[in-house]
């Protein structure tokens, strides 16, 4: 029988995979937000047997609007008024990211086959995807030089933490007000990120990175 | 109720942004002030928490509280006339941030809840970052994207490592709340191994945020573009609660019998810092990054305190409160000296001894007292984390300690002598004014007093923060 969160975890691996392949900036925000809605279904589908309460479809509507509507609508417009629609000469290329993202996948099974902890319904898959969301997140972090691109990195690592978060800690420590105040950090995060990056494009004519090399010692 | 101590500054920060410029620094000041009580009550016991799951007043938040209020309420006061000369473009913006930045400091100081005190730090990144690119300059925008990036990154990390530690619970079939205070009683039952890793990971992430070398990249940037009222509070208060993320995780680790491995992460990460600090001040050429070198400096010379343990870690716990005061008058002072130079160069600045003569003093014992030189409570600090290496048997750490001293002090003289006497010529573009004066010479004082006078009832809650980890006077 296919599990429904196995099909989710392996949709959150091609959304992975996905981004690390794409350049034009546009379609990787739409990555994002579907990327950002599946990893909230995740921990719906994680223990059918247990029963769902209100409290966690109410928080599964607030994190769905958080992650898939907002954050990404907010990284549209910032896109929009940056006027800048692909990502230009990445330090290391798309053929060689993608592939590198493979490999991410094969070192987590062997990580996760290593640790060896009981997972909650044994989802071998799920260790696996956090893992590799992370990964790739914190490598499209240091390999692309658009601001904008860094930011998805930056939003990409953060899901996978959430879902190392969902296959490691118990049910029983979920504290809904907790859990929505890390959302909110996540949320005000990327709205300053966009901020400054607004600026940053008034005031250098561009959001490459590069362009930021004024302070050293 | 103990709340608010962080509801009463932000719910001052949002008026402040909304409202006119004007009646803005009129709150700044007042909520500064009952801020300074508020946190007073919390240490005196009276106000107990409402949500007693997330916020506790533990000694050690306590003593980040207490110092925080303290002098965010002498940079309160410089910062209206500050801004009153400077002609900020959106000052309201910077009021609200800057009350904003106390609220979420003075919550990472109560939390107790590990997601929470992770809430509360990453908060403090956010609000801060609008008072370092409120000029707009592209320094400015570049230090604060560096600043925000490189710290949300690094305090996911820390996120990451407090779900481990919510793993090495699960393992140990323990089942408590998620807070320091309940994990420290069933801490023997862990699983050591996550623990282990979760501490890793929590160091990497608040080590961050504290500064600590190799992670400290933003530090001197964001410490030298942001306008110098908002450089003393990075450096004076949010470096301390980055500080209190490591250290409740430090205790956890020392009550489940692993001290000596979080201590050996600590000491090194302590050297790193120290080592770096010493380098880069050596030939720098900019004094407000000279002060951000020396931060790096003083929270190495506080991990490396801490994991010391005895008299070491008292010492780190005084070198805490009184680097906090040193530091903050020398960044007020550095704004005294941007404001008359109107640069932040070293050989552009010049005789400040005849030109500024008020500044230089507060600028040169400043730094006599972060030297540590008495009678300046460093030197006692320094000198008591010296004993207790000694003490413990760790003679390699401590002969690179000494040494990375002698080379700071060697380094920063040479650019604090130029400052102070050498030729300039060129006139001074804003005179000194008494409001600009005082805080850093109320803040020096209070260093100087607390070396030779420390408060019995202060002295209990530096010693009962401490117990927990083997400090103490006589150990």
């Amino acid at each position: 029988m296919i599990q429904i969160s196995d099909a989710l975890l392996s949709l959150v691996l091609l959304s992975v995979l996905l981004s690390l392949s794409s350049n034009r900036l546009v379609g990787l925000v739409r990555i994002m937000a579907f990327q950002g809605i599946v990893v909230s279904l995740v921990p719906l589908f994680l223990n059918p047997q247990q029963g769902v309460g209100a409290g966690s479809i109410l928080f599964l509507q607030i994190m769905i609007l958080i992650k898939g509507v907002l954050i990404p609508g907010f990284m549209y417009i910032a896109l929009n008024k940056v006027k800048i629609r692909t990502e230009v000469e990445p330090f290391v290329g798309y053929h060689a990211s993608l592939f590198i993202g493979l490999a991410f996948i094969v070192i987590s099974a062997y990580i996760t086959e290593r640790l060896n902890i009981s997972l909650p319904g044994g989802h071998a898959l799920l260790l696996i995807t956090a893992i590799t969301t992370m990964a790739s997140g914190l490598f499209l972090l240091m390999t692309r030089r658009k601001a904008i691109t860094q930011v998805i990195g930056y939003l990409m690592m953060e899901n996978g933490i959430y879902l190392v978060g969902a296959a490691l800690a118990k049910e029983s420590h979920t504290q809904y007000v907790v859990e929505f105040g890390v959302l909110l950090d996540l949320l005000v995060g990327v709205m300053v990120m966009g901020i400054v990056l607004h600026n940053i494009n008034s005031a250098f004519d561009d959001v490459d990175t590069a362009l930021l090399g004024r302070l050293k010692d | 109720m103990l709340e608010l101590v962080f509801l009463i500054p932000l719910f001052a920060g949002a008026m402040a942004t909304f409202l006119p410029v004007k009646l803005g620094r009129v709150i700044l000041v007042i909520a500064a002030l009952l801020h300074a009580q508020l946190a007073g009550l919390c240490w005196l016991k009276i106000t107990a928490p409402m949500f007693d799951a997330y916020f506790r007043a533990t000694p050690e938040g306590t003593l980040v509280l207490l110092v925080t209020s303290f002098i965010f309420l002498f940079i309160s006061i410089y910062s209206v006339s500050y801004m009153k000369e400077t002609e900020m473009e959106n000052e309201h913006i910077f009021i609200g941030c800057m009350l904003f930045f106390l609220a979420t400091m003075s919550m990472v100081a109560l939390a107790d809840h590990l997601i929470v005190l992770w809430i509360a730090i990453e908060a403090t990144t956010l609000v801060s970052a609008p008072l370092i690119f409120v000029h707009r300059s592209k320094e400015a925008l570049e230090a604060t994207w560096k600043y925000v990036l490189i710290c949300s990154v690094g305090i996911a990390l820390a996120l990451l490592g407090s779900f481990f530690i919510t793993l090495s619970m699960d393992l140990g079939q323990v089942d408590v709340p998620l807070s320091f205070s309940a994990l420290q009683a069933v801490a023997a039952s862990l699983d050591p191994v996550w623990l282990k890793a979760g501490f890793v990971f929590v160091i990497i992430g608040y080590g961050t945020k504290m500064g600590l070398a190799p992670m400290h990249t933003w530090l001197p940037d964001a410490h030298s573009e942001s306008p110098s009222p908002a450089s003393a509070l990075l450096s004076g208060a949010l470096l301390n609660c980055a500080f209190l993320g490591v250290y409740k995780t430090h205790t956890l680790l020392h009550a489940a019998g692993l001290g000596a491995y979080s201590s050996n992460v600590l000491i090194v990460f302590g050297l790193v810092s120290m080592s770096v600090a010493a380098i880069f001040i050596m030939n720098q050429t900019d004094y407000k990054r000279m002060l951000a070198y020396s931060s790096i400096e003083n929270m190495g010379i506080i991990a490396f305190g801490t994991a010391i343990g005895g008299l070491g870690t008292y010492g780190a716990m005084l070198h805490l409160i009184h680097h906090s005061l040193i530091k903050s008058s020398l960044f007020l002072s550095s704004g005294n000296i941007l404001l008359g130079y109107g640069t932040k160069l070293i050989r552009n600045t010049g005789n400040m001894a005849r030109l500024l003569p008020r500044t230089f003093v507060s600028f040169f014992a400043g730094f006599a007292g972060i030297s540590g030189f008495p009678p300046f409570g460093i030197f006692i600090s320094e000198l008591l984390i010296i004993i207790g290496a000694f003490r413990s048997g760790r003679f390699v750490s401590i002969t690179i300690f000494i040494f990375c001293l002698i080379l700071i002090f060697a380094g920063a003289i040479r650019q604090v002598m130029r400052m102070s006497f050498a030729q300039h010529d060129g006139d001074i573009l804003v005179q000194e004014k008494i409001l600009r004066i005082l805080p850093s010479y109320a803040l020096l004082l209070t260093s100087a007093i607390l070396c030779v006078w420390l408060p019995e009832s202060l002295y209990q809650t530096i010693i009962n923060a401490i117990t927990a980890i083997g400090g103490g006077v006589h150990g």
